[in-house]
Formats: C-alpha cells, structure tokens, sequence
C-alpha cells in the first residue's frame, strides 16, 4: 500500500513512481556479473594473509625464509619489509602489525604465490614469536581499568577509552522528580556481522609508469583512494579505483580494511598484479562487524504520559580499533534524544577498545541497537500508566516543524501515519494483551533516521554529470556507488523523469573514479537524497541545452516547449517537433559546435554537529513495524508471524525498490533480533559460518507487509528521502515487545536465542518500573 | 588430492575398502564429506564412490517389516506418503535435515556413518527397533543400530565394512511415533536436542513404547526407563512427565554455542513429553493422518 499525503496535482510523473526492475537485474540473475573476484588478467598472483592466533600479543620476531623460498611464492612481507604508516580514525592502525597484535585476526604478514594452495602453504611457513599479553574482552572491564592498555603507543589515550562523548539538554533530574512513571532497565546487543554473500575481494595492478590501479567493491571510493595514499606513500593522483558490481555490502565494505592495503603492498613487492579474496571465515574474523551497544536507559512520563525525560548511560565496544565504527556512538545519541519528543535528555557515553575484532558501519550504524532500548521502554511506560502503546506514541510523535534537542530540522515526518497504518493492519487494537494464553504476542517499534545525507566530513556532496551523445542517448556519470541497494536504476529514473525520456534512454557510469565526479560515498541512507538531487540538477541544465536548440529551431520561446519521450514540441502545435537526437546533432556538427553536457554538484544545507548539536541531515526518515511472535515456553524458541511495516520514504521514486530495500532491512533486522551473533570464545570467534552465525533462513522470515507514507519531502528529489537502513531498524525492538506481550517477561538482550528466552521466563525477568518514587513489580 | 574409485558391484567396493583400509573413504551423496575434505577433517588417498551400487537405494515396505536401502535419499523418506502414516517420526526427522538440495544428495547411510551426535535420522529409526545390515570382506552380519555408534564421528564398522541396508518394524495399526527437535533457526540448523517417541497402543493402554534422543551425548540414546514410564496406561500428564524426567536424567548434553547442558537437559523433558503426547495421539487415531507435528511440537492448547 502507498499512502500519499499531499502531493502537487499539476506535477506530472512519467517515470518517478513507476515500479520498474532493475537494470542491472538481468546480468545478475543469469550469471553473467564479473565481481571483483571474477576479474582476471596476465600474471595474476594471488594474495593470502597470516593473521594473529592471539587477541594480544607483542611480536618479538617474524621468520619468512622458508616462506620465501617455496617455489611459486613471489612476496612475502611483513612490517620489517614495507613501507605503511598508521591510518584510520584517531591513526590507532596499521595495515602489517609492527609490534603488536591487539585481536584474534589482526594482520601480520601475508604471501603473493602463483595459486591460491601454494600462498596458503606459504602462510603455514612463517615463523611468529609471540610474547602472549593478558587481554580484555568485555568492554566494562575495559572501561574502568587501564591494565592491559590495548593501545599503548597512543599517548593521549587515557585507559583503554577511545571516545567519551557527552550530552545533556533541559534539566533531567528536575524532570524526573516531576515523573508519575519513570521505567529503568539495561540493554544489550551482540557483535553482529553485515556477512554479505560476496565476501571482500581486491585486484591491484601496477602499470609500468608507476600508475596503480585497484578493484575493489568499496563504496566511500574517493577516501578510499586518499588513505592508500597516505598510508602507503604514494601519489593519489597516479591511483585509479574501479569498483566492480557489488554482490552485497550492508556497511560492511565501507571503509578501507587492512587487505586492501596488503594486496597493494604485494603487487608492489611482486611487481606483478595480486588478487586477495576472503573465504568465508576470513569475512568473519578479518573484516568489521556491528559493535556490541550497551545501554543503561531511564524514561520517564507524566500520568497523561507526555515523556518528561531520557537519561542513558551507554557503553559502545567497537573492539580493538576505532575505524568509522566508534561513530555508531552518536547515531545511537540521536535516537535516545530524538525518537519522539523528549523535552529533556541526558547521555553519558564511552568508546572503548577490547581485544576483539573491530566495528564498522553496518547498516543502521548503532541505531538497532538504540532503538532496542528506546521502544522497548515505551511500551514498559505505556504498560505502566495502563495507556494503550500506541496511544503513548501518538501523544509524543514527532511533528513535522519539530526541532529536537540536538538541533535535528524535521520538515517532512509520516510517523503518526505510519503508526496508524501498522495499527490497523495488525488488529492491535483488538488483540495486543489478548493473544497470551496462545503463547502470542504484539510489538511494536518505530523509528527516526537521517534520510537527507549525514554531514560527518567537510562536505556531504556528490557530483553529477549528463550528456546526450548524438545518438540521442543520454549518460548520467554520478558520484554514487552501486551496491545492489539500486541506485543506478533509481538515479536513472530521476534523470529520465527530469530529461523527458524513457528510462531505456539513461545509461549510467559510477565505477571509475577516473570518470566520476566525487561523493562522499554510499553511507547514512544518503544516495537517493543527494546523488539524486545532483543528478537532477545536472539533468535539468542538459535538457535547458537542448531546449535552448529546440527554440531556435522551432522558432518558439522555451517556455512554449513541452518534452515528451524525447522530442520536444511546442505546445498547441504538436506537429512542430524535433527529437533529442536530432537536436544533439544540430549543436555538434557544426562549426564552433558544442556537445550536450552539464554537470552539478549538490552538497544538501546541513550542518556538522558541534558538541553534537546541530541540523545533520536535510531530511529524516520515520517509521514503525508491528511484529506478532509464538514463543514457546518449553524451548524458548520464538516464531515471528507477522511484521508489519510503514516507512515514510518521502516519495518512493521506485516503489518496488523503495519495498525490497525495506523488506531486506527488516529481514536483516529479525536475524539480529532472533539469531546473529558472533560468539566469542576468549576473544576467538567461535564457528565463523552463516550457519552457526544465525543467519535467517526463508523459514525464519515471514511476509513481509510494506506501506510507503509519502510525505513528498520540500527538498528530496521529487521528495524522496533515504529508506537504505530504515528497515533493519525497529525489529529487534518490535520482536522483544512482541516476546513481552505473549509472556510478561522483558527482553533485554538480543539475538533472543532460544536459551535466553528461556531463562528469561525461568527467572521472571520482568520490567523495572518506579511510580511516584516507588518502586513497584513490572 | 584424493584419486576416485567407482566400484560396479558391492563386492568390488568391499573388497576395494579391505585392500586399503586407513586409506579410502567411501563416499555416498557426499554432504558431509566434501566439506570434511574441505576443512581437513578427512584426509584420504581415495574416494570410493558407491553412487552407482543402485540396488543400495529403495524404501521396501512389507506388512510389518520396513527395509531403507543405505542409498536412499533423505528426500525420497521425506515425501514418501506411507512412511508420514506409519512411521511418521522418520519424515519428521527427514523433513528438517538440512535444505532440500541437502536431503536430495544426502543418503541415510551416509547420515548414520557419519555419526554425528545431532544427525536427525538416528533418534527417529531408533524408536523403530532399527537393525543395520553391514557388508564386509568376511560377509555379512547385522546389529541393532544403536550399536552402530561407538563417539562423536565414530562408528563401529571394521575397516572394509559399508552399511548396507536399515530394518525397521513398523506396526501396522493402533501405532504412532513423532520427532521433534529445538533449534535456533527454524530450517537449515542443526538439533540443540532432537527426540523420537514411538509407541504402540491396545485398548487404552500403551504397550510398549521407545523414546531416543539425538545432540544430547556423545552418541544417539534409546532411553529404555523413559519408554517404560509410559507404559501399562493410558498417557497422562503425570507418565509423560515422568518419562521426560527420566530422559533428561539418562543423557550428558554439552555446553556449546547451541545451548548449555542445563538448558539442553530441560528441553529434553519439555520434548519427551510432547513428542509422547503426539504419539498417542497419533497411536489413538486422534491426530489427523499424514499431518506432521509443528518442529518443536508446540500445540495451540498448551498453556503458557
């Protein structure tokens, strides 16, 4: 189901709103998608990492004479041998460890060999002194003591905490000694993976000037290029990066990784081309995951239960490196302050290495994990006051118009929407608190993320150029990186839209940043928003070009030209006409002639948060799911039923699109919610594989019912805001008040495996509510 | 890398195993050996492929008496109506190994040698007084199935001996059995715990009855002092809680990352008790024929 709430009558759509395949479906479905592991080229040699067996440990020496001497091995090196200077957020890393290795993972050495068997055998040669040092994996323990210091040589770090970031906004304590209701409780998420079903894979090749070039399916492809720069000391002007089609990403192919590097590091050493591809296990150990978020929350609310006020303590373990990963933090920060209106909020927050493998910016990007804590308490306040949940949501939903605490411009909101919609269709009004004696329950959970960029860098932009060849063709070569989430369809739709032809006319180039024009890159739910808006404008200034032609061809002023699947005609007089490509050639093929081509460059007016205040996004994006479990009370075993979905996507440029980026989402988010997790058995990932990981199967996720809310956003191309992240958000929160209502136990961990919930019920677990400053039984 | 042997009589692959015992490993629908290859949990010299001994496959029922080429697909037990009537607990337990492109390569005998603790088959051919026919180089000879088992991926076959066939008894009326499992995901997971009921019923009163549990001890265990808390009456609340208590005291769960041992031990009562239940009802002619029970047996009217 669409719901559009107000819409422009006299805006004719063509192709925006359509539902359309994808473009590059048909190559991806019959096989015929080169990924980056599928490249190949003469000379090729293959790259394979040795990786620490310790969390911590100090490197007395490395022997790699017998590696080096095995037939067909042609690099081997280690920090002794290469050229590599720290790197990442805060320079807490370094491709090859020179004198410490801080998780079971961290890379020490790594081998180029004419195959694949030959750099593993290779690896199983070199030698590793190891001087073991006592580690710390949880994140408490790192918190309050200094001993071991992970990371030692960083002489402003005080303990093991990387980040203490704070916040407060109204007068907390006055408020809570104010609540009628105030509900306390701690929850806690696990290390999770993005584990997309192409693991990492990079090709780097030296051409004989020095020039390098490098595959890899990164999507912030531009920093990219600058920290191999920086890190390897060369000269980013002689780098070509060139990102193959994508075979899934989820945040986890965002940031430049150890390997990348290492694969450069060997072709240079090799003076041959090296390919490195992650096996599975390696995807697990070697590469980022979701940081384990524990939050510490009190809500509380008047007895009409108007939320009076948020106050967190929250402690985010991003392992033993920073990365993007420690920022998950402060997406978190948004939520607790954000999600409704909370006139008064406080959050005291810490960043801190354990020695584990390290978190990057999957999906969602710490706000699961928020939203885990924030509407599960909802529903233990509406509980307590004895108001209907989401008669309690509707009270304190956002507004369009609203600013909150940390300066967040809400223009376009569909949340009340999206709860009515998710109420209704779920009879929640009729069967919430009734389905217990059937071991079945209702939750819910909504949401608020950016959906217009996320200003985190100097600029939150992207380039966009058109042209339209002779051929009548028009190429859009955008700033924006496809990684299956569709934007090359999606912009392709917005430049047809806003050019007047049909889509089969746009060809899209984003894969060469030789070619196209810069952008941030593919993060926060940003492309639609931004590299849209840039493509539209670039479209715009290629069709005035034509229309310009058109006009004097046509002996008409502009504003008499109407555009209609390419050809352009005068309104009132059909039959004086002339087509795009005709029109191409008119201006080419002639002296002093000029080819169709303009470019533009949107960076959305936003800000960068000083002391985490401050307008981030151009637009948020809202919602709300509905989750209807069966929780067997023998096993503990949970069988969601049903979930369904609202999201206010502004304007669903591609509804099919719009619905399998969130039915995808909130896929993801059920195996969060039921069954991912990272075990780690002192510090070692105990079997990394999909299947003792918990990814969901079909049979673990029900249909999914999506509605689009259409708020059509004042500054979204054609009002369309992000929607990538928007549905992995409130499952585990909808799921656990869903495993509330059909048991009276409070969740407060998540993946809910069989066995916690169990134990939950066994022991009771239930809400922790203080009325009047009294407590009383949840 | 290992070298292929396609052995075209029985007599062959036996004789083929004997001559290099330590050194071949025989290989059927080859889901569990290929990722054992793969990981190094197998290192052999030869793969002793036995898919074209084609008289090792077939489902064979005869009046009482069920025969499972070693051969046969998990899939093909899983589809087969007569076995969803009468010998249920076997395509309850077919029906959740693996995915189905897993249960169509994947042979029973395969699933039986490969002796893994949580495999599926074991526990539902168990409480059907499940005998094994083995061939070797010496001949034949048979033994009840739960003396297949010697440890986790252990089995008691000789060197040069293959698993040739299973035989099964399955009565004919007034019958019932069930298998049921707790996982963490609900398809493509392996057992937390895995149990089979099966019982047989005169009158009101049960005559005779087996429980087995898969995933909680080293190998798979028929639990004769469960069954026969059942026994002599109808089934009741009271019995089957007996039974479940008796089960989680017979079997030494480990902890791991599928559950602890208190948890697993739990659940095999919780299990017992309702894969008993569905057996009688089942055995009782009070459960709607062909219908397989839900995966962890949970019915609507049972209370929270």
């Amino acid at each position: 189901m669409t719901v559009t709430q107000e819409t422009n009558a006299a805006e004719e759509l063509r192709v925006v709103g359509k539902r359309l395949p994808k473009l590059d479906a048909p190559q991806k479905v019959t096989g015929q998608t080169v990924y980056a592991a599928d490249v190949h080229m003469p000379g090729l040699l293959y790259g394979a990492i040795l990786r620490s067996p310790h969390a911590h440990a100090r490197i007395r020496s490395i022997d790699v004479s017998a590696a080096e001497q095995l037939p067909g091995v042609r690099a081997v090196i280690h920090a002794g041998n290469v050229e590599q200077r720290p790197y990442g957020y805060g320079q807490d890393n370094i491709p090859l460890k020179p004198d410490k290795v801080r998780f079971v993972g961290d890379e020490v050495a790594a081998v180029a060999a004419i195959d694949e068997e030959t750099a593993h055998r290779a690896l199983e040669l070199i030698r590793v002194d190891y001087e073991v040092l006592p580690a710390v994996f949880d994140p408490f323990e790192s918190l309050a003591q200094e001993f071991p210091l992970i990371h030692d040589e960083l002489p402003d770090l005080i303990g093991n905490v990387s980040m203490r970031w704070d916040f407060e906004d109204g007068d907390v304590d006055a408020a809570a000694a104010e609540a009628a209701v105030v509900v306390e409780g701690d929850y806690s998420s696990p290390q999770a993976a993005p584990a997309p079903i192409e693991t990492h894979a990079v090709i780097a090749s030296f051409a004989p000037d020095g020039h390098l070039t490098v595959w890899s399916p990164v999507h912030m492809v531009f920093m990219y290029r600058k920290e191999l720069a920086d890190c390897l000391g060369l000269d980013w002007r002689h780098i070509t990066v060139i990102q193959p089609p994508v075979g899934g990403s989820f945040g986890g192919k965002i940031d430049i990784d150890p390997h990348d590097f290492i694969t450069v590091m060997l072709a240079l050493q090799a003076r041959r081309p090296v390919r490195l591809v992650m096996s599975r296990e390696e995807e697990f150990i070697g590469t980022r995951t979701r940081q384990p978020i524990h939050i510490r929350l009190r809500t509380g609310a008047d007895a009409e239960g108007n939320l009076l006020f948020r106050d967190a303590d929250v402690v985010s373990d991003n392992g033993a490196y920073n990365g993007w990963g420690s920022h998950a933090m402060l997406v978190a920060m948004n939520t607790i302050t954000s999600m409704y209106r909370v006139p008064n909020s406080r959050i005291r927050s810490s960043v801190v290495y354990t020695n584990k493998n390290y978190g990057g910016s999957v999906r969602g990007f710490g706000n699961p994990q928020a939203t885990f804590a924030v509407e599960q308490q909802m529903e233990e306040l509406a509980d307590a006051l004895g108001i209907d949940p989401m008669d309690l949501r509707l009270r304190n939903a956002n507004q369009s118009g609203d600013v909150t605490p940390q300066g967040m411009e809400i223009t376009s909101c569909g949340l009340s929407e999206c709860l009515r919609i998710v109420r209704e269709q779920s009879g929640w009004d009729e069967r919430r608190g009734k389905l217990r004696e059937r071991n079945r329950g209702l939750g819910a959970a909504a949401l608020i993320h950016v959906g217009g960029g996320a200003r985190i860098y100097g600029s939150d932009g992207c380039g966009a150029i058109v042209k339209v060849d002779d051929s009548g063709q028009v190429t859009l070569i955008t700033g924006a990186s496809e990684l299956g989430q569709g934007s090359e369809t999606t912009l392709a739709m917005i430049v047809a839209e806003e050019m007047g032809v049909p889509l089969d006319a746009v060809h899209v180039i984003n894969s060469n940043t030789d070619v196209k024009p810069w952008d941030v890159g593919v993060h926060a739910s940003r492309t639609t928003f931004v590299a849209g808006n840039a493509a539209r404008m670039a479209a715009a200034k290629a069709r005035d070009q034509l229309l310009e032609t058109a006009s004097e061809l046509l002996g008409a002023p502009i504003d008499e030209l109407h555009v209609r699947d390419g050809t352009v005609e005068v309104v009132g007089a059909p039959e004086r006409q002339i087509d795009y490509a005709r029109l191409a050639r008119r201006r080419l093929l002639r002296e002093e002639g000029s080819v169709v081509m303009a470019s533009a460059f949107y960076d959305p007016p936003t800000q960068k948060q000083v002391d985490h205040r401050g307008n981030i996004s151009a637009a948020y994006g809202f919602g709300a799911h509905v989750a209807e479990v069966e929780v067997d009370p023998g096993t503990g075993m949970v069988r969601l039923l049903n979930l369904w979905t609202a999201h206010d996507v502004g304007r669903a440029i591609n509804p099919m699109s719009c619905e399998g980026q969130i039915e995808g989402g909130a896929a993801m988010g059920v195996g969060l919610a039921l069954s991912e997790e990272l075990v780690i058995f002192d510090g070692e990932i105990v079997a990394p594989n999909l299947h003792d990981y918990g990814m969901p199967t079909t049979a673990d996720v029900p249909r999914i019912v999506v509605n689009l809310v259409e708020t059509i956003d004042p500054l979204g191309p054609f009002g369309a805001k992000g929607v990538g992240e928007a549905g992995i958000i409130p499952p585990p929160a909808a799921i656990a008040n869903a495993i509330a209502d059909a048991t009276g136990i409070r969740p407060r961990a998540y993946p809910m495996r069989p066995w916690k919930v169990k134990e939950w019920i066994d022991t009771e677990e239930r809400s922790h509510v203080i009325e009047n400053g009294s407590p009383v039984d949840g | 890398m290992a070298e292929l042997f396609v052995p075209q009589t029985l007599d062959e692959a036996v004789g083929f195993l004997e001559s290099h015992a330590g050194s071949a490993t025989p290989i059927a629908g080859g889901t569990d050996v290929m990722i054992d290859l793969r990981t190094g949990g197998v290192r052999t010299e030869w793969l002793v492929d036995l898919s074209s001994l084609g008289s090792l496959a077939g489902i064979d029922l005869d009046g009482e008496q069920l025969r499972l080429g070693a051969l046969t697909k998990i899939r093909a037990l899983e589809v087969d109506s007569r076995l969803a009537r009468r010998a249920t607990a076997l395509v309850e337990a077919a029906r959740v190994l693996g995915s189905v492109q897993i249960r169509t390569m994947a042979t029973l005998g395969g699933n039986l040698c490969h002796a893994t603790p949580s495999a599926e088959m074991p526990p539902a051919l168990l409480v059907h007084d499940a005998v094994v026919e083995i061939a070797g180089a010496a001949g034949e000879r048979s033994l009840p199935l739960a003396d297949l088992f010697a440890g986790p991926g252990r089995t008691t076959l000789e060197p040069g001996e293959l698993l040739t066939a299973v035989r099964l008894r399955i009565p004919a009326s007034a019958a019932g059995s069930c298998y049921l499992r707790q996982t963490v995901r609900w398809s493509m997971d392996l057992a937390g715990v895995g149990v089979a009921a099966s019982m047989e019923v005169d009158g009101a009163a049960i005559v005779q009855a087996r429980v087995a549990l898969g995933a909680v001890a080293p190998v798979p265990l028929i639990v004769p002092e469960a069954a026969e808390a059942v026994v002599g009456s109808e089934l009741s609340p009271a019995t089957a809680l007996e039974a479940g208590a008796r089960a989680a005291a017979a079997c030494s769960p480990i902890s791991d990352v599928r559950g602890s041992a208190d948890y697993r031990r739990a659940v095999v009562s919780i299990l017992v008790q309702r894969a008993l239940r569905i057996a009688w009802l089942r055995a009782t002619g009070d459960w709607p024929e062909g219908l397989l029970a839900p995966i962890n047996g949970l019915l609507a009217e049972e209370p929270a």
